[in-house]
């Protein structure tokens, strides 16, 4: 399998220029579901080759439990430079495995205490917090508890009752897809290959602009949705808790701008030639040489290791 | 007993504490713990009701003054309120809250205000730009 076991840790790097593209020229909707399962297959495939190299490099470690066979001269020749990439694949899948396992964690912890927190109001699609500080979010359900819509008074305030149908509906579209799972799977796979986070990044974004398409078309304003968002988010400045800031020119001008903008179009699979077309296919190609080359790197250590195992 | 009261503790705090606090709500001006141990009728502890309603003390959500030997106790909010006030807390625990709850905006960086507000800038009406 030679160099090849590690393209799938390095071709993640692709996804910078691809979330670029994506987010820019493809439907939010597309570019949301692509880039989640590009990062799913990209992550899987990287951490399938740490197992790869980690077991090369475990076979070589005095005293690990695997069969003598795995640490032969052929085995390791399997693995370039494998004294130094396989000992440093342990601590590395170990540092994956931790950061999946706490934010799976921590993600089910703060839903099951946002529920927690609503016990006692009546049993609601949107529930109405008095408070004064303004926010508004998306809590899908977890068991027998419902999908709700968290609203304070203070954002309510500042709105208009288009501007709150618009609120309304763009949280409800964030229940109805699952955003919650996109955001969750890329978040994982951002752990799994630090080179996914500018997927993790643009997600988040597609996710906001798709919830953003669903309202303006269930209000029927783009404009109604941009001025509520706007709104909320000077709002949220004026009083909130301090915020992550980011980088000029922020998510928000962009999403109210988008919205001020022509609805994005919602056609086929796009031509080749275009920059669309260049993400989505460059976007698949990545995948698929990612899948390969690691499916071939496992197929080929496990033979390698089934005939270096004494039967 | 203990184990019983033990497993409502369990079970639902918040639960619990909305319980006490409808009760206290019905009453006809302050109430003592123990007219809410009874009003409640279920085989609550007396212990256990001192502690929610001490708990929904911290959250604002009553008032107390002292009555003879022990506290009358006045619900000072409703169950929204209360609720209002434990959202909060669980979103200040979260420090990255964004991961988890898909919020309607994010922040605003240094120059997204004025972006935004050139944005919103109402159309004017001769068309132009």
């Amino acid at each position: 399998m030679g160099v090849f076991v590690f393209l799938p840790l390095v071709l993640p790097l692709t996804a910078w220029p691809i979330a670029r593209l994506a987010a820019q020229h493809l439907h939010p909707r597309t570019a949301t579901r692509m880039l989640t399962w590009v990062a799913a297959v990209m992550a899987v495939c990287s951490t399938v080759c740490l197992c790869l190299v980690m077991v090369v490099g475990t076979a070589t470690l005095p005293g690990n439990p695997l069969p003598d066979g795995w640490s032969d001269p052929e085995v390791r020749e399997a693995v370039p430079y494998d004294e130094v990439v396989g000992k440093a694949a342990i601590p590395a899948l170990c540092v994956v495995l931790l950061a999946c396992a706490r934010t799976l964690w921590r993600h089910t912890r703060t839903r099951r205490r946002a529920h927690r927190a609503l016990e006692g109001l009546p049993d609601t699609e949107v529930a109405v917090l008095p408070d004064g500080t303004p926010y508004a979010y998306a809590l899908p359900g977890t068991g027998p508890r419902r999908d709700r819509v968290v609203v304070t008074t203070a954002l309510l305030d500042h709105l208009a009752p288009a501007e709150r149908r618009a609120l309304f509906a763009h949280e409800r579209a964030h229940l109805a897809a699952r955003h919650h799972r996109f955001l969750l799977a890329v978040r994982l796979a951002a752990h799994a290959n630090p080179f996914l986070r500018p997927l993790h990044t643009a997600v988040s974004y597609a996710a906001e602009r798709w919830a953003d398409e669903e309202a303006a078309r269930a209000v029927g304003d783009r404009r109604t949705v941009a001025t509520a968002i706007g709104k909320a988010a000077l709002a949220s400045r004026a009083g909130g808790p301090p915020l992550p800031a980011f980088a000029a020119p922020g998510p928000v001008p962009r999403r109210v701008a988008a919205l001020l903008a022509p609805a994005p179009a919602t056609g086929p699979w796009p031509e080749v030639f275009t920059s669309a077309g260049l993400a989505a296919w460059g976007a698949a190609a990545g995948t698929a040489a990612s899948a390969m080359s690691s499916a071939n790197a496992a197929v080929t250590l496990f033979w390698i290791l089934r005939t270096a195992t004494p039967l | 007993m203990v184990e019983h009261s033990r497993h409502h503790r369990r079970r639902a705090q918040g639960e619990l504490e909305s319980l006490v606090l409808s009760a206290l709500r019905e009453a006809d001006g302050p109430a003592t713990a123990g007219w809410v141990k009874e009003r409640l009728g279920e085989d609550l502890a007396y212990t256990t009701v001192i502690t929610i309603l001490t708990r929904l003390l911290a959250k604002g959500a009553v008032t107390r003054e002292r009555a003879g030997r022990s506290f009358a106790w006045t619900p000072a909010s409703d169950h929204a309120g209360l609720a209002a006030h434990r959202m909060r807390r669980v979103l200040d625990a979260e420090s990255d809250r964004e991961a988890v709850l898909a919020s309607f905006v994010t922040g605003l960086g240094p120059d997204d205000e004025r972006l935004l507000r050139e944005l919103l800038r109402p159309p004017r009406s001769d068309g132009e730009d």
